[in-house]
This record gives structure tokens, sequence and C-alpha cells, in this order.
């Protein structure tokens, strides 16, 4: 598509931040070897040649970069973001610019989020890059008749993955989709070492605090809760996790931290990090065992693992950081409870989506070749294998 | 009256302000000392430091304390909006974000002209324009406490040559100072400030850290923390031989940048990462410094080389090099964490302001009984604030017991 095309069909906030995107995006595919790599070995084949296909992933410039190998292989790539507040402007435009149509503004209210991704649903994409299943199920549910177009779903979160497995067992996934969250390449480093790092970063950014000795409280001890604990650990930071499963309650404990029950952890936790993956992960009635001068954030999928309602609207105290009163006690909470390392930063590392879009592409590409049957499928692990060989090349390292 | 940029910015400063006056416990209790007790009420104190949220506290405290405070800092490292919430805390502030060298020599006239009788030096800005050009401000000025490790240097340097005049406190050798604000302020924030700006990941990366000193105890430790696999270079062998009991890696410079993603020079050296090493690093490798001076990379050298150079990102410049090879160096070469960064945690200058401010106290009082030469802040007040700021934390601790104390202080054997 052209550039001129591109622009007239899509719908974002300013064309004019697009040499501060183009210059994001390189950034992005100078450290994305992997990517280019496989791209250029796998994507070159023509199974995507003239394929509609959907990018809704947050829209920065490591998913831009992934969009333009998209459209390079020749698919007609629409973008669109999984998050109204991780979506970056400069980004947007370069992508339009590089002749890609885009849906998609920073903090759209979730009614103008919600008509973007209805806009990408109505191009009637053939293949989808989702994330959280946030389009496939407003296919499902909003645009019933479009979804006989669809001939494949890859999906990037846990929480994206539970979502079609409830499809699933409804008996309404009649078309073929890949869990590429399951993937080894994607879950075993994007969500411990890359949200890991950066929701990290990005907290002591916002707040400007010390991490040396503090407690760190972090929720929900997964793949996310892992890293995240690891990483508070290597800054210093002492740990409590707080984990429903007993299993992996033990874990917590066999690394070295403390695991204990919510209310016991919050009165000591200088720092409250949800992880669970679902909704309530701090809930309303855990409030009142927080401690004074508490730093809140999410580095889970959803925007409502804190109980941010029950909070209040808050008082602006530094960019991206709110007060709040909690019953005569104060809490900070970063970005609205929102990711942190997307709506506070950049996102993940760019050498950790170098891994995940790898998957992305190559169970895009799959899908497109039409030998994915229909139901919820885990990623080949002969590809799994080549991403991570692939890496190991890039870093120099013989196995 | 302030010189200031932008009066009406105040709002925006006083909240940054406020912010950090949260997470400053320790200060905020010397401030009730001193007020209480009218160490400094009436006196004349300059603070010569960077004006950004954290500096402007103390400055703030020293003013609720009583004390007539004006300020004054280059150009560089000012927030406007900082300057002109502090001018309305009743500071005089002499400082604006860009100033030209002329302003800059204008705005320490002004604060020279205040005659303060105590100075919170930085790099002895106003201790050498004080024994040079001004010596009309030595009859009132009773003695200086300085920031920087650069800045005692020099003042020993005048001290050894029998030029120095006044008593200074260099802060910097305070235990609650370079325990804590080098080594975790500066691990911490350096570390940040190169992954924010880069987005890069840590877990897979070769990092060198150039220098076993405190901050790069720090930086190597929290680059570790991060997943790295850290090389250490040292010239001196006991620091050498400290990180390899620490677990990492030694190495000379240039055969470690062979290997290396990243660099990060943390010595207070000019130099530290010359051309040499430079030629070793391969393609793509990052630089930063973490030190207190400006030349420990010798950006100046890489420019001169470079073919062609450009912004990759915010803060984040690539000299092309003529054999094809792309060098990134993050925050210009100054140090990262101020020049990319916001600085320090702010509850880590708790612990340096506390000394800054006990340092001024402390020469108010005593000052006219010390030798010209540079002193330490005495070990009972430095063990003050650690004691204040563990209290803060909530923090309690045991003492020794009459038994305990009795075998310490027993030279013969025990029956």
């Amino acid at each position: 598509m052209s550039a001129t095309d591109a622009a007239s069909r899509s719908k974002i906030a300013d064309p004019g931040l697009a040499d501060e995107g183009e210059r994001r995006i390189q950034w992005a595919a100078r450290h994305s070897p992997v990517l280019t790599r496989l791209a250029e070995k796998h994507l070159s084949d023509g199974a995507l040649r003239g394929r509609k296909v959907a990018v809704v992933v947050h829209l920065e410039a490591k998913t831009a970069y992934l969009a333009t190998l998209l459209a390079q292989a020749g698919a007609e790539v629409v973008a669109a973001g999984s998050n109204a507040r991780s979506t970056q402007d400069s980004v947007c435009a370069a992508l339009v610019r590089r002749g890609i149509e885009v849906h998609a503004h920073h903090g759209a209210s979730p009614d103008d989020f919600t008509a973007d991704l209805l806009d990408v649903a109505d191009t009637g994409p053939e293949l989808v890059i989702d994330d959280g299943a946030e389009l496939t199920r407003r296919i499902l549910e909003h645009r019933a008749d479009l979804v006989t177009r669809l001939q494949g779903v890859t999906e990037e979160t846990t929480t994206g993955v539970a979502r079609l497995r409830a499809f699933a067992d409804e008996g309404k996934l009649t078309f073929p989709a890949i869990a590429a969250n399951n993937a080894r390449c994607k879950h075993m480093f994007d969500n411990p070492y890359g949200t890991g790092q950066s929701s990290l970063t990005a907290i002591l950014r916002l707040t400007n605090l010390n991490a040396a000795g503090k407690r760190f409280c972090v929720i929900g001890y997964g793949w996310v809760g892992q890293g995240l604990a690891q990483r508070a650990a290597g800054y210093g930071g002492k740990v409590t996790v707080v984990e429903l499963d007993p299993v992996q309650a033990l874990r917590a404990v066999m690394d070295g931290h403390r695991a204990a029950a919510l209310e016991d952890a919050l009165p000591e936790a200088d720092f409250v990090i949800t992880a669970g993956g679902g909704t309530d992960t701090l809930p309303a009635d855990a409030l009142t065992h927080l401690k004074d001068k508490v730093v809140l954030a999410n580095a889970g999928h959803q925007d409502r693992e804190i109980a941010v309602d029950a909070l209040g609207p808050g008082e602006e105290v530094r960019p991206g950081v709110t007060r709040h009163d909690v019953g005569g006690k104060t809490a900070y909470l970063c970005v609205g409870g929102s990711l942190v390392n997307i709506a506070g930063g950049d996102g993940n590392p760019v050498e950790i989506m170098d891994l995940s879009f790898s998957v992305q592409a190559l169970s895009v590409h799959r899908l497109a070749r039409g030998d994915v049957p229909p139901g919820l499928n885990a990623f080949p692990d002969e590809l799994d294998r080549e991403i991570a060989r692939t890496k190991l090349e890039t870093l120099g390292v013989r196995v | 009256m302030s010189m200031i940029r932008d009066p009406s910015l105040a709002d925006a400063g006083e909240r940054k302000i406020r912010w950090v006056s949260e997470w400053m416990p320790v200060l905020n209790l010397v401030r009730d000392r001193l007020r209480d007790e009218g160490t400094v009420a009436g006196r004349r104190m300059a603070v010569i430091l960077p004006v950004e949220p954290k500096t402007a506290y103390l400055a703030a405290i020293l003013a609720e304390a009583g004390a007539e405070v004006s300020v004054a800092f280059q150009g560089v490292m000012v927030h406007d909006d900082v300057a002109a919430g502090l001018a309305g805390r009743g500071v005089e502030v002499f400082a604006q974000a860009g100033s030209s060298r002329e302003q800059e020599l204008q705005f320490f006239e002004e604060v020279l002209s205040r005659r303060p009788e105590v100075v919170i030096d930085d790099r002895a800005d106003v201790i050498r324009l004080a024994h040079t050009t001004h010596p009309e401000v030595l009859e009132t000025l009773i003695g200086a406490s300085e920031e920087t490790t650069s800045g005692v240097i020099q003042m020993r340097a005048m001290e050894a040559d029998g030029t120095l005049k006044v008593p200074c406190i260099a802060a910097n050798d305070a235990r609650c100072k370079y325990l804590f604000d080098n080594r975790y302020g500066t691990g911490q924030s350096a570390v940040n400030a190169v992954l924010d700006r880069t987005n890069l990941l840590a877990a897979d990366k070769d990092v060198v850290i150039v220098g076993y000193g405190w901050v790069g105890k720090g930086l190597a430790a929290r680059a570790r923390g991060l997943g790295a696999r850290v090389t250490v270079c040292e010239v001196e062998p006991f620091r050498a031989l400290e990180a390899y009991h620490d677990g990492f890696d030694v190495a000379p410079l240039v055969q470690a940048c062979r290997t290396a993603d990243v660099a990060i020079s943390g010595t207070g050296v000019r130099d530290t990462i010359g051309m040499d090493a430079i030629d070793a690093l391969p393609d793509g490798a990052i630089l930063a410094n973490a030190g207190a001076v400006d030349d420990e990379i010798d950006v100046e050298g890489l420019r001169a080389r470079a073919t062609e150079t450009r912004m990759a990102r915010d803060h984040v410049e690539e000299f092309v090099l003529p054999d094809g090879r792309s060098l990134f160096v993050v925050g210009a070469g100054v140090v990262v964490n101020l020049s990319a960064g916001e600085g320090h945690p702010a509850d880590i200058m708790d612990l340096t302001f506390a000394v800054q401010a006990l340092s001024g106290a402390y020469l108010m009082q005593h000052g006219h009984e010390l030798e010209p030469k540079v002193h330490t802040l005495p070990a009972e007040i430095d063990e003050a604030i650690a004691r204040m700021k563990l209290e803060a934390l909530g923090v309690r601790i045991d003492t020794l017991t009459p038994a305990q104390e009795a075998f310490l202080q027993a030279w013969e054997a025990f029956e």
C-alpha cells in the first residue's frame, strides 16, 4: 500500500510525528537480528502475499518492525494497539508513512479503543496477531459475519491464551489458533526477563526512589512474577511473594524469597507489584492493609489488576504517579494501574521482543500456509528450537 | 532578588520539590534540630549544587531552619521549574538552564556579594573564586563543605601549597555519603539510565565495568542483579582482588572490550576509556560514564575519528567509524545518571544532604576553631545520621553488653 493510501485509511493522532517514530523503529530493527534473519529465510516464500493480516499488539517500535517485515513479505497489514496507554503516536505515524494502515492513538477512551478495533475487524482480516485476544474476542462477539474469513489467530499473552481456551471449550474456536505465548522462546524469556527488567526500571524511574533495602511484594509467581522477584532482589530489594498456588509459593520460598498471605505481606511492603494476569489481583478490601506511602504498580496483563476504582482519582504528584488517600494512609499509583513497563516506559527490551516476535512471525506464516488444524494449537517445537539456535548464533554462543 | 528564567514555573517546581521531601526523613529531622537549636538562624549560607529537586530541598530546609540561603549553578544542570519553586520558598536563586558563561559569572558574583559564612560547594567553585579573584569574601567566610571528590582533590592541593585560608569539610569522605550515594545511588541510577535510554536487555549482555571503587562496586552489583555477565577492569591490585572474590571476571581493559556489549566507566579519572579501548570494542557496543569526571570516555577522540554521527534515540548518539563499526554513547559521556536521567534516588540523597547540612552547621559552630585544612565530618555526627536513617526506616539494632564492652577494652588475657 502507498503511504497516501495508508494515510487515507488510517486513524491516528498526528502524522507529523513520523520522523521520531521512524528513528525508534530503526533502533528496534538494529537490535532484532533473530527476527530479521528468520523473516528472510521463512517469509519470502509467498505464503503471506496478498493476505490480510491484523497486528493488534502494543503499538510501539518493536511491534512496528514486525508489522513492517510482514508487509515486506507481501501481506496487507492493518495495525491497532492492544492497550490505549501503550500506543506511541510517533510510531503510528511512522508506520503509516511506511504504507501500513493504522487505527490507534495514545490514551484513547475505552469507546474509541473499541471503535479502532472494530474498524480493524471491518477490514476483514484473514490472519490475526493478537494480544489478550482483544481483536479475536471482539470479532467473535460483535462481528459474527466476519468469523468465517478468519484463517488463523496467533496469541501473544498468557491471558489471551486462557481466553482462546475458553472459546474453544464453548465450541467457538472454529478456526486455527496458535498459542504463541506458550512457545518456550516466548514465555521463558519475554515474561520473566523482559517484563521483570522493564517493569522494575520503569517503577524506579517514575518514582526516582532507591530499591536497595526496600521490601517488594510481588503478587503472583508465574513467569512474570518470577522475573519481577528476581530483578527486585537484583536491585538489592527484599521480596515477599503472594501466590495462591501452593506449588508456586513453595518455589518462591526455595528461590530465596519470603512467601506470605496478602494481608500479611502488604503491611511491610514499600512497593507492591501485581502480576496475577486476571482482575483484582490487589482487591479493594486489601487496600486497608497497605503500608503508608506504598508505591503500587501493575506488571500483569490487565489494567484492572489493582482496584483502581477503590483508590479514587488521586492527585498527580509526578508525571505518571498519582497520590491516593487510603483510609488516612497514602498510596502512590504508577500510570493509573496500567502495565507499568509499557505505559510508563518503552515496554520490554528490544532483544526480548526479537524472540517473541520471531515466534509470532513464524506462527502467522504457518497459519498462512494453511496446514494448522482448527482449534488451539501449540507452536511447533522445531521452530521454537530454530529461534533459540539463531539467537545463540547472534550471541556467538556454540552449544 | 533571584535571577531565574520564569517565575510562573513555580508550581511545577514546587510539586517536584514536595515529592522528594516525602522521601527525605533524615533531612527533615536535621531541619527541625537546626531550627530548634537556632544553629543557622540569621546566618548566611550559599549552596552551589545542580538545581534539581533534591538539592533544592536541601537549600529549602536550611532556609526553613532560619538561614539566609543563596543558590547558584551552571546552566547545564538547572531545572528552571525547580529554580522557580525554590525561589518561591524564600531562597535566592541565581541559575537558569542554558545560561551563558557571562551570566554564570554574574550569578556567582551575586552569591559572593551576599558574603556567605558557609558554602556548600561543588568542585570547589566558590572556594577557588574566594582565594583568587574575590579575596574580600574570605574576611567573612568561615568554611566550606565540598560535595565532590574532584573538589576535595583541589582543596587538598590548595592546602598542600599553603593557599587554603579556611577549613573545608570533605563531605564525600563521610561514611553516610560514600557508602550509599556512590555505591547504591550511582549503581542503580546509572545502570537504569542506560537501560531506559536504550530500551535494551541486560540479561544477554557482556558488561565491562571500569573501576572498582564504591561507584564501580555499585555498577557491577546492579548489572549482575539484572542478569548481565560482568567483567571488572582495575589498576589497583587490592580492588581487583576484591572484584575477583566478589565473583566477577577481572581483565585488562582492552582485552575486556573486545567482547563487550556495554562498557561503563566509574573511575573519576580522565581518559579511562581511551581510543585503544574504543578501537577494541565490537560493532554496536554501548558506552556510558557513571564517574564524576566528564572526560572519562574519550568522546572527542571518537568524534574526531567518526565519519558520521547522529542521535539514534534521545540521549543516545551513534558514531559511525571508518572501519564500519557503529558505537553508541549514552548521555554524551557526561555522568549518565544526571545527563540521561534524574540523578540519584531521593531517599539516597537524604543521607548525602544530611551530611552536607550538618557539615555546614558544624562549620557555623566550630569553624573558627578549625585549622585551614581539609577535614572529615566528625565520626559522631556521621554515626548520628546513620542512626536517624535507621530510625526513619523502622530498623532497630543492638548495643554491646557491658561485658562485651569490657572485653573489647581489655588488653590482658581473660581468665
